[in-house]
């Protein structure tokens, strides 16, 4: 016992070695980080040579155009709705396929897979991609663009759920079990309930990021307040545009708040009875 | 009466765990499980609702003139031994976001349909039952707080009224009073002395304090190196104890 403690003590100073190992794998990735902007034309200079210009666009920007507030709640509120909608359809689908994907649910392999396979897949492609797909199916207009949400938010939503479901303590669930129950019965009175809160707050943060995202699918003419912003920008409004993106400021600080309250809310309260 | 026969399991590296283990315990006895820790104990309660598959032996339940075999089966059939079987643990296993009623009420659930069972809606006569349950054990005040609200002694107690609510013949108890104090650990004892005789279930609590085994417990079964070493009486000697817990040979091999 006595010499293997005091032959370890002795060990510690060859440490260095290790040490300029590490070394060399900092510089390495600093060097690397360098060259990568490098590579990226990364210019300080030609940014401080730049801010004349900014801010003779900031200029251009005031004061901002009220006279279009008007027209604009309604693209206000289709960016909202889209987001909202997609979120719902997202959460809706994505909890059986949590549940059939979870490892701790006891859902036969070949549908824990399939769930698993198929909610990988649809993450992968991003939603302005999916938006633009869907606008040569079925036009122009909010569907398109809640649709590319939807199922980019169910690739999303479909993993967190999942994470959250086999993160919990397997304790409950195997006494539920015990009893008797069905595996179903067990996700409705075990897993569930101790993954309610997750699974609220991971909806709720989808929704603040599907607001985001809403606006930039409107860009490509998915409907909403971005589609307002890109022509006000390329037509030179720049007035305008100053009055959009504080819109879009309103509705993103707005839902945040909202949905904020609306988590604290469900979370005091036991939905599940 | 429930009948263990010759029950083993072996451990994923090979190495056997439970050899051929045999007993019976008796409608309305309570029997102390004894032995170090990683001898198996949990293993055991486990293996006889099958919450883990034993390797082999048989075990065999004895109620109302029916005798069930609980080795073989899956599923539907599984499910309704399982009902059959209550189990308690030692961290409670409620579940800490449903109310102390609701988790009573959950032990109903293995005779419901999946999709009764799923919607949840149990019947007045179910509530008015799961409840005088939790009076019974004096816990009926704390019926409508959430689980994760009650301290330990209180959930302890709404995991037997499950247990009792469940309408189950044999109880497995897996250290259930080792989260605590003495106080109430020693009236939890008693009160899982009482569900014991009074329902004429046949009780197998796996236990670290002997003190309360040998005031509660009828019966003891000391397990050492996957065999029952010892089986008999509840006043068991401190020579048993040293023996059951390997402790002669630990003090030997200090002094070489």
């Amino acid at each position: 016992m006595k010499t293997s403690i005091t032959s370890t003590i002795e060990k510690l100073p060859t440490l260095p070695k290790w040490l300029r190992l590490r070394y060399f794998a900092w510089l390495l990735g600093i060097g690397a980080f360098v060259g990568a902007c490098i590579y990226l034309r990364f210019s300080p200079q030609a940014l401080v040579e730049g801010i004349p210009n900014m801010v003779k666009f900031v200029r251009q920007l005031f004061p901002p155009d009220v006279s279009v507030l008007p027209s604009l709640l309604k693209p206000a509120m289709d960016t909202v709705l889209m987001a909202a909608v997609a979120t719902v359809i997202a959460a809706t689908l994505s909890l059986p396929l949590a549940v059939l994907a979870a490892g701790n649910t006891g859902m036969p392999r070949v549908l824990r897979m399939g769930s698993r396979f198929g909610v990988e897949v649809v993450r992968v492609v991003p939603d302005v991609v999916l938006a633009l797909v869907f606008i040569t199916a079925v036009g122009l207009g909010p569907f398109p663009g809640t649709l590319a949400m939807a199922i980019h938010s169910i690739g999303m939503l479909g993993k967190l759920y999942r994470e959250a479901m086999e993160e919990i303590d397997p304790g409950p669930p195997e006494a539920v079990a015990a009893v008797g129950a069905t595996r179903l019965q067990v996700v409705r009175f075990a897993v569930l309930p101790a993954v309610l809160p997750s699974l609220v707050g991971d909806t709720l943060y989808r929704f603040d990021i599907n607001v985001r995202s809403s606006i930039i699918i409107g860009f490509v003419g998915a409907g909403g307040i971005g589609y307002r912003l890109i022509v006000a920008m390329r037509l030179f409004k720049y007035r305008e545009l100053l009055m959009i993106l504080m819109v879009v400021f309103a509705i993103i600080w707005l839902t945040e708040k909202g949905s904020d309250r609306l988590r604290k809310m469900i979370i005091a309260e036991p939905l599940l009875r | 009466m429930l009948t263990v026969s010759k029950l083993s399991k072996v451990l994923p590296d090979g190495k056997p765990l439970l050899k051929e283990v045999s007993f019976e315990v008796g409608e309305g006895e309570m029997v102390g499980i004894l032995g170090l820790s990683g001898v198996g104990k949990t293993v055991l309660l486990r293996c006889l609702n099958r919450l883990t598959e034993p390797d082999g032996g048989d075990v065999f339940l004895k109620y109302n003139g029916t005798v069930l075999d609980v080795a073989g089966w899956r599923d539907r059939e599984l499910r309704e031994i399982r009902r059959h079987f209550a189990m308690v643990f030692q961290s409670f296993n409620l579940v800490g976001r449903l109310t102390a009623l609701e988790n009573v009420l959950v032990g109903r659930l293995g005779c419901m349909s999946t999709l009764k069972g799923i919607v949840g809606r149990f019947s007045e006569e179910d509530k008015d039952a799961a409840l005088s349950y939790l009076e019974r054990l004096g816990v009926g005040h704390i019926a409508h707080r959430r689980a994760e609200t009650l301290s330990g002694g209180e959930q302890q107690r709404v995991a037997f009224a499950r247990a009792r609510f469940q309408g189950c013949h044999v109880l497995l108890a897996d250290e259930p009073v080792a989260n605590l104090d003495p106080r109430t650990a020693d009236e939890v004892m008693m009160q899982l002395a009482e569900i014991t005789e009074a329902g004429g279930i046949c009780t197998l609590a796996v236990m670290h304090q002997p003190d309360l085994v040998r005031k509660y417990c009828q019966r003891v079964l000391g397990i050492k190196d996957g065999v029952v070493v010892y089986d008999g009486k509840a006043d068991l000697s401190d020579e048993d104890l040293d023996y059951i817990y390997d402790r002669k040979a630990a003090d030997a091999s200090k002094v070489a």
